[in-house]
């Protein structure tokens, strides 16, 4: 198979480098651009990839799994030498996975922990609260989650600033492509030898953890492995890292510079779950990916089998086409039918703990230091795959 | 009023289920329980905003 279609595709071509750090909605802004160009254009980098940037193409892309298969879920790495569970598989593999995780992760399952999400959100709020400053990325939106995921799973509170470095190493590095790849590697190595200890604890140790619960799992009628335990606990906990931490980055640099939002959501905090959905809509910045298995087209382009194609989230969000005045955050929207969570069978697993992160964290911080603005600090950069924010200085009175 | 849920297309989003929880039952893994419900006289309008809000399309009004 080749990763170029055989004949020309009638598709604009670019050549950029998505580990490119842009200014604060310069990402965004190239993304319209590309719309605007028309519904397929086509990246150079890498072995090249398509981009459908129209909301009915991405919804289409993810609700065919068979012939956009996520074995392959970086656009520029159609090889790769992982294999995410339940993320990366696919058919009836997939579905026996999912139906075994799905009460794990469902709206009842995750509503039983909202005490408990509650409680590390406004114990860190708290403590930020008479600084009169932070930056919220590193001082509240990368370890609220974590610490989530860390006492969810039945994984040790003090490990976090361990995970979080590996975790900025996985996300967060930028420059040389071939050094950015390298610290990933290395990283996700790094975390799988962490998780491999945990497991192997656990099956010495049973205790009261999703770690534990996970060993029950079967696949075809027989235990599932311990390569499979790492492949599905290493996607779980690196996507639990990073993806809650991105969005809040996105929610509070809205909040921070609009007041009027900002004063509904601490006067009407009934509204927060409304708000939220729809700066999900506006702020989907999870850049994902799909390998073509045969050839076939998207919205007139041809797409050879083993092409991959990128489905950056945002631009359905911000699809006019879809949306009346796309581009404008309007908390009375009243809809979710947003792709923030993706579509199709690997709809993320963990929407709705992130649903449960993302709205705790909004009713407790505005609830606890309702007034705030940007602060001083490095400009504000945004990356051009799923890692939202380098930094969000916040600024309020003590 | 009636709407019939397409169980092969739902994917779990549960976004019906945030605007009535009563109304659009979920199992226990999450996914809509239900392909038909009878949407009792007053709750047309959730129903037709839980229609709009699937993300799947999963969600069709099949009678007034």
């Amino acid at each position: 198979m080749t990763a170029q279609p055989e004949r020309p595709s009638a598709c604009p071509a670019h050549d950029f480098t998505p580990y490119e750090l842009k200014p604060l909605g310069g990402w965004t802004e190239f993304y319209d651009g590309l719309r605007a160009e028309g519904p397929v254009v086509r990246n150079v980098f890498g072995r090249g990839y398509f981009i459908p940037t129209r909301h009915e193409d991405i919804l289409s892309v993810l609700q065919d799994p068979e012939t956009f298969s996520s074995e392959a879920m970086v656009a520029y790495e159609p090889d790769p030498s992982y294999r995410w569970i339940p993320a990366m598989i696919g058919g009836d593999e997939h579905r026996q996975w999912r139906r075994q995780l799905g009460p794990y992760f469902s709206p009842r399952e995750i509503e039983r922990l909202d005490a408990q999400v509650r409680a590390r959100a406004s114990g860190l709020i708290r403590e930020l609260a008479g600084r009169g400053s932070c930056d919220l990325m590193t001082d509240f939106a990368l370890k609220f989650p974590t610490a989530v995921v860390l006492e969810v799973v039945g994984l040790p509170a003090e490990d976090l600033p361990y995970l979080l470095a590996l975790e900025e190493d996985i996300n967060h590095a930028i420059g040389d492509p071939e050094d950015v790849i390298r610290r990933k590697m290395t990283a996700i190595d790094a975390v799988r030898d962490y998780l491999a200890e945990k497991i192997a604890r656990r099956r010495a140790h049973s205790a009261d953890d999703m770690i534990t619960k996970s060993l029950d799992i079967e696949i075809d009628g027989r235990p599932v492995t311990d390569t499979e335990l790492l492949n599905y606990w290493q996607f779980l906990v690196q996507a639990g890292l990073d993806s809650v931490a991105g969005m809040l980055g996105y929610f509070f640099y809205h909040l921070a510079t609009h007041p009027a939002d900002r004063r509904r959501l601490v006067d009407q905090p009934e509204t927060i779950p409304g708000a939220m959905e729809e700066m999900l809509r506006a702020f989907s910045f999870i850049v994902t990916g799909r390998k073509v298995t045969r050839d076939t087209e998207i919205a007139g382009c041809p797409v050879a089998a083993g092409s991959m194609v990128q489905l950056v989230l945002k631009m359905s969000g911000r699809d006019d086409s879809f949306y009346a005045n796309a581009d404008q955050v309007d908390l009375d929207r009243g809809t979710s039918n947003h792709l923030a969570f993706g579509a199709g069978p690997h709809r993320c697993l963990g929407s709705h703990l992130a649903r449960r992160e993302l709205r705790v964290a909004l009713e407790e911080w505005h609830k606890t230091i309702p007034d705030y603005r940007l602060g001083e600090g490095r400009p504000i950069a945004e990356f051009g795959r799923s890692s939202g924010v380098n930094t969000l200085p916040l600024a309020w009175d003590k | 009023m009636k709407v019939s849920i397409d169980l092969d297309k739902c994917c779990g989003h549960a976004r019906c289920h945030a605007v009535d929880s009563e109304l659009f039952l979920l199992d226990d893994g999450g996914y809509a329980l239900r392909p038909e419900i009878d949407i009792p006289p007053g709750a047309e309008g959730k129903a037709r905003r839980a229609v709009t809000s699937c993300p799947e399309g999963a969600i069709r009004e099949t009678a007034s």
